[in-house]
């Protein structure tokens, strides 16, 4: 093994990088304001609000995100409405029929991580909000919200780590993140392992710094649990 | 005393499902009462209770508060629902509410749970609400543990608090159920004290309680129920010691 190709093309691979964060920051940050409002849909118990988040949820959960990105990809340009429209410049562009597929990948999946930590709130707090009558949106914005964001923030981490996992698939549709870049890499020096191990560490390191910050969040915002809030089997 | 209620239930009705928890159960409560209502577990105590700010909502009944009555129309199902949500929000904050596990938000500091509800649901001024606040943290003997979380305190601290956050509403009536029953033996006493002062204050209460000792000496009126029934009511001295009716007999004398 070789691994000065790794340091002769270390620029390339940061492009790669770059790439990928720019996809994964997007479709996150997207994917969870289009979230929020889609658990609070699927809450509701009007069947006639709760029926199209349930649909959207169960259609992007049960289905391949890579099936998704090639839907977006090749199946939006099939249409002649979409290629007339004003959209088309965007539509387009492989970058964001990626950003548009992961976006809606995983605003249903963290919609439902939202949905279940709302319905974790225990009942006794939801009724104590009753009793000094707060309305729907006071309890939503003061007390429920806030709590569920406390009670998301493990699973979100994890959904994000996933989705960081998941990016390696916009590759294949042309675009050059960390993974497209690799292989573009490697095509030209015929040094898989060197650089795709290179990627993997890259990877990595992102997603370390992703548990990182996560743990500092989880730490400040569910202090009031106490220092030990979870009991393991070997404390008791 | 004034000569309309404070607050008056009619024909209170719950079912859940086929059995008939409440079978019909009217009471009024003048200012400055305090009632206690008693009766052995599944006597449906508590789901009264609980009906007269909808918490459940009762099947059957009308609920008056200081005369006006609170607009009621059936859903689906049995259940009477209000008709007019304003109209029960306004109720509900004048009617406290104090819970059997206290149910404090756990992201919010004790000071932050008692003002809570004066800052952002009565949008009282903030130097206001935090002098009062204080006070009620002070009267329950709290004070000093105001920037701590609910999480670092002891049951009956933290029943205590619930009971200030009540108190920082101003309500007219307030309604206790089971306040000292998820509370440790030596942790009773606590609470017990903190109510005792508000009875003194001529605070209005309705209290459900096992509590025999603190009903007989704290009420002006206690009422038995059983099986969904108004069983016996009376003054205290009545229904402690001459009660009418065998069962509640049986309860007094198995209770003391």
């Amino acid at each position: 093994m070789d691994f000065s190709v790794v340091v002769e093309y270390f620029p390339k691979l940061m492009q790669g990088t770059w790439v990928s964060l720019q996809l994964i920051a997007l479709s996150v940050v997207l994917g969870g304001i289009f979230a929020l409002p889609i658990a609070l849909a699927r809450i509701s118990k009007n069947p006639l609000v709760s029926g199209l988040p349930f649909a959207y949820i169960f259609f992007f959960r049960g289905t391949p995100l890579l099936v998704q990105i090639f839907l977006v990809y090749y199946g939006a340009s099939q249409f002649e409405v979409v290629r007339e429209s004003f959209l088309w410049p965007i539509l387009r562009e492989p970058f964001w029929c990626a950003i548009i597929a992961f976006t809606l990948n995983t605003s249903a999946y963290t919609a439902e991580i939202f949905r279940g930590a709302i319905q974790a709130i225990p009942v006794g707090e939801v009724e104590a909000c009753k009793v000094v009558g707060m309305t729907k949106v006071q309890m939503y914005r003061r007390i429920l919200l806030p709590r569920a964001f406390g009670i998301v923030l493990p699973a979100y981490g994890n959904e994000i780590i996933l989705m960081l996992k998941g990016s390696a698939l916009a590759s294949t549709i042309t675009i050059l993140d960390l993974t497209g870049m690799a292989r573009t890499i490697i095509a030209r020096t015929y040094t898989p392992i060197e650089i795709f191990l290179a990627a993997g560490v890259i990877y990595l390191a992102i997603s370390m710094v992703v548990i990182a910050i996560f743990k500092q969040v989880e730490k400040r915002q569910n202090r009031y649990l106490g220092p030990n809030p979870v009991k393991l089997p070997d404390d008791v | 005393m004034s000569k309309v209620p404070a607050l008056e239930l009619n024909d209170i009705h719950k079912t859940f499902g086929d059995a008939e928890v409440l079978k019909g159960i009217s009471l009024k409560a003048y200012d400055g009462d305090v009632i206690s209502i008693l009766g052995s577990s599944g006597s449906g105590k508590s789901t009264f209770l609980r009906c007269i700010n909808l918490l459940e909502n009762p099947t059957k009944g009308e609920i008056l508060f200081n005369g006006e009555k609170l607009g009621l129309e059936h859903g689906k199902g049995p259940d009477l629902y209000p008709t007019d949500m304003g109209q029960l929000t306004r109720m509900r904050q004048q009617v406290g509410f104090v819970f059997q596990s206290f149910n404090l938000w756990p992201h919010m500091t004790i000071l932050e749970n008692v003002m809570e509800g004066p800052l952002n649901v009565l949008k009282r001024p903030k130097k206001e609400v935090l002098e009062y606040c204080e006070h009620l943290l002070n009267k329950v003997g709290i004070a000093d543990k105001k920037h701590m979380y609910p999480s670092q305190l002891s049951g009956g601290q933290q029943q205590r608090v619930a009971i200030a956050r009540t108190l920082a509403m101003d309500p007219q009536v307030i309604l206790f159920d089971e306040p000292t029953s998820a509370l440790d033996p030596e942790l009773v006493g606590e609470v017990l004290g903190v109510m005792r002062g508000l009875a003194d204050e001529g605070r209005t209460m309705l209290i459900v309680t096992h509590e025999m000792n603190f009903a007989k000496e704290v009420s002006s009126e206690v009422v038995f129920l059983h099986q969904g029934l108004v069983e016996e009511k009376g003054t205290p001295q009545k229904v402690f010691e001459a009660p009418e009716s065998e069962r509640c007999k049986a309860f007094i004398s198995s209770t003391f």
